[in-house]
């Protein structure tokens, strides 16, 4: 079997065509794993019982004659900061090392529904704070392409796994870019969904304006096929909208979508090798009949400085429930000698042990935008802005109905590379947070097919669609995708 | 320009405590960022709704039931410590 050409649509129709069993699929990747992820360590835990379970209880499925959802049997890795019941979840943290989940995410729920099986966690930035998962309590995940380098982050073990041909499809996170910026780096397809189209219900929250949870696959085509398995209006989080919210679409009318070009986005900080991807895909584009127009987004230079107000505003309140004695603690702590109550010494010692650099240095920003007397320059401005950045994509929707961008400015660079500098480390989403600031839809794209060992390093391109209009984003995908 | 004085009272707010030795650079990454962030006064800003949230939905409500399925002594066994079916906590005073 090679298991580097299949795409969950091969795989499904294989499956059923009794080409293999699901068990023996799962059986040859964990072996898999277990020899090559020593060097990548895009996981942190593997839940092979339990995948061996699934994966028999689909092989008897299909021996009885049942029909099987296209998600049957298929291998998948979660990132660590969505909920498995009865698995860790340690969202690349120290301050939940031991947190055991008691419930499961909506999509989880939901993908176990179709029958998809879980290989394991994956590695990722503590809290998904970071763009290159070298931020995770766990250690550095490597990229598949070149194991000096970062996969990018937070959701770079996700990335890895699937650029490593350890799993079919992979969930993960992005509150500013941590689904696309490690797609473009690992060479692989990402896509995060409008703001609300997914339940957060069961994620680790980050930035809740901004988190939203999207998957990784080897294809736009796979990559739609897991959006339509976990969309959807949940109870459980009051931000999702119902499924017939989204608009469909026919072939005909994807090929008169049109494409705008944002000024702003095609700066000269780009480096060589990007710069010469995103044309190529353009150049490709334009073959296939697509129509191209130069636009402006006048505010996208504020968005980094809107995002990093705003962002770290919400993770000091969302972080505020790791008390140090809900889900983890350290033991023995003794009584203090500085006049702080035992719960305030709790509280001080294990957030102060456990949580890492980079999530105290945004928790630290957070407490002091909120502040009074810095609140109005800070978070206020800041959520002004917010809207403007909203008003600037508004405004380009009226004139083209897809915008086309890079990804990133550079390809994966190298591990300790910009982990001494935040703000360096910072820029390297400006252009995928303007799509978390504005709730779009977003999608990271394979320039074309690298190959690992050779001389290239992935480059990716960014489809950006209207609100609730992925089919669009998907559309010119799959139409890229068959060149 | 923040100083070590403000740290402090930031990490006091925020029920943390500081390791000591990686202050002065924390100071230094947090100036710089926060320098970065003065870009935004030249955002011409006057009568703009701030956009508080990602979402443009309101008033989301649902029936004041309790459907989610938790395991109570599943939800139980997650806690750090607990002793026949009762969650223990350190003590606090």
């Amino acid at each position: 079997m090679h298991f580097n050409d299949i795409t969950i649509k091969s795989f499904h129709d294989s499956l059923k065509n009794g080409e293999f069993k699901a068990f023996e699929v799962v059986r040859e990747l964990f072996d898999k794993i277990k020899k090559e992820d020593v060097k990548i360590h895009s996981f942190l835990t593997l839940l092979e019982e339990e995948a061996v379970e699934q994966a028999e209880r689909v092989d008897l499925d299909l021996a009885s004659g049942k029909d099987i959802s296209i998600l049957s049997g298929v291998p998948l890795a979660i990132k660590d900061n969505m909920l498995i019941e009865g698995s860790r979840a340690t969202a690349g943290s120290r301050i939940l090392e031991n947190y055991v989940s008691s419930y499961d995410a909506t999509v989880v729920g939901k993908l176990k529904k179709e029958g998809a099986i879980f290989l394991g966690k994956t590695n990722m930035d503590e809290f998904a704070m970071g763009s290159s998962t070298e931020n995770s309590a766990f250690g550095v995940t490597r990229n598949p392409y070149d194991p000096e380098r970062v996969p990018g982050g937070s959701s770079g073990g996700s990335a890895a796994a699937i650029a490593a041909n350890f799993a079919l499809g992979a969930f993960g996170s992005d509150t500013g870019g941590s689904i696309r910026e490690p797609a473009a780096f690992c060479g692989v397809v990402g896509f995060k969904p409008t703001y609300g189209s997914v339940s957060r219900f069961g994620l680790i929250a980050m930035a809740s304006s901004l988190d939203q949870i999207g998957p990784f696959a080897k294809t736009v085509e796979d990559a739609e096929i897991l959006f339509d398995a976990i969309r959807g209006v949940d109870p459980f989080d009051a931000t999702s909208v119902k499924k017939d919210f989204f608009p469909e679409n026919d072939l005909k009318k994807i090929k008169e979508l049109r494409i705008g070009l944002p000024k702003e986005y095609f700066i000269d900080g780009l480096s060589a090798d990007v710069k010469n991807g995103v044309e190529e895909a353009i150049a490709k584009l334009k073959t296939l009949g697509f129509k191209f127009k130069e636009i402006s987004l006048p505010h996208t230079k504020y968005a980094l400085s809107v995002y990093y107000i705003i962002m770290p505003a919400e993770v000091s309140a969302n972080l505020a429930r790791f008390d140090g004695i809900r889900y983890d603690r350290i033991k023995d702590i003794s009584k203090s000698k500085n006049g702080r109550s035992m719960l305030q010494e709790i509280y001080f010692k294990n957030r102060g042990e456990r949580f890492g650099a980079e999530v105290r240095r945004r928790i630290l920003l957070g407490a002091f935008v909120l502040s009074a007397g810095y609140y109005d320059a800070y978070y206020a401005k800041a959520q002004k802005v917010r809207r403007l950045v909203r008003n600037d994509f508004d405004e380009a929707f009226k004139k083209v109905d897809v915008i086309l961008t890079p990804v990133t400015a550079t390809s994966a660079f190298k591990i300790g590379e910009k982990a001494d500098d935040p703000l360096a480390m910072y820029l390297s989403d400006i252009f995928t947070i303007p799509v978390n600031l504005a709730g779009l839809p977003g999608i990271s794209i394979p320039v074309k097919k690298y190959e690992i060992g050779g001389k290239e390093l992935p480059v990716g391109f960014q489809l950006i669609g209207k609100h609730f209009r992925e089919a669009d984003i998907f559309g010119i995908g799959k139409q890229y995708e068959k060149i | 320009m923040l100083k070590k004085k403000d740290l402090e009272k930031l990490a006091e707010l925020a029920r943390m405590d500081l390791d000591g030795k990686g202050e002065e650079k924390l100071l230094k990454d947090l100036d710089k960022i926060l320098d970065y962030f003065g870009e935004l006064k030249e955002a011409n800003t006057e009568g703009i709704v701030p956009m508080a949230g990602g979402t443009a939905s309101e008033n989301i409500f649902r029936e004041d039931s309790a459907d989610l399925n938790v395991d109570k002594n599943k939800a139980i066994e997650a806690f750090p410590e607990n002793s026949g079916g009762y969650l223990k906590v350190p003590p606090v005073f």
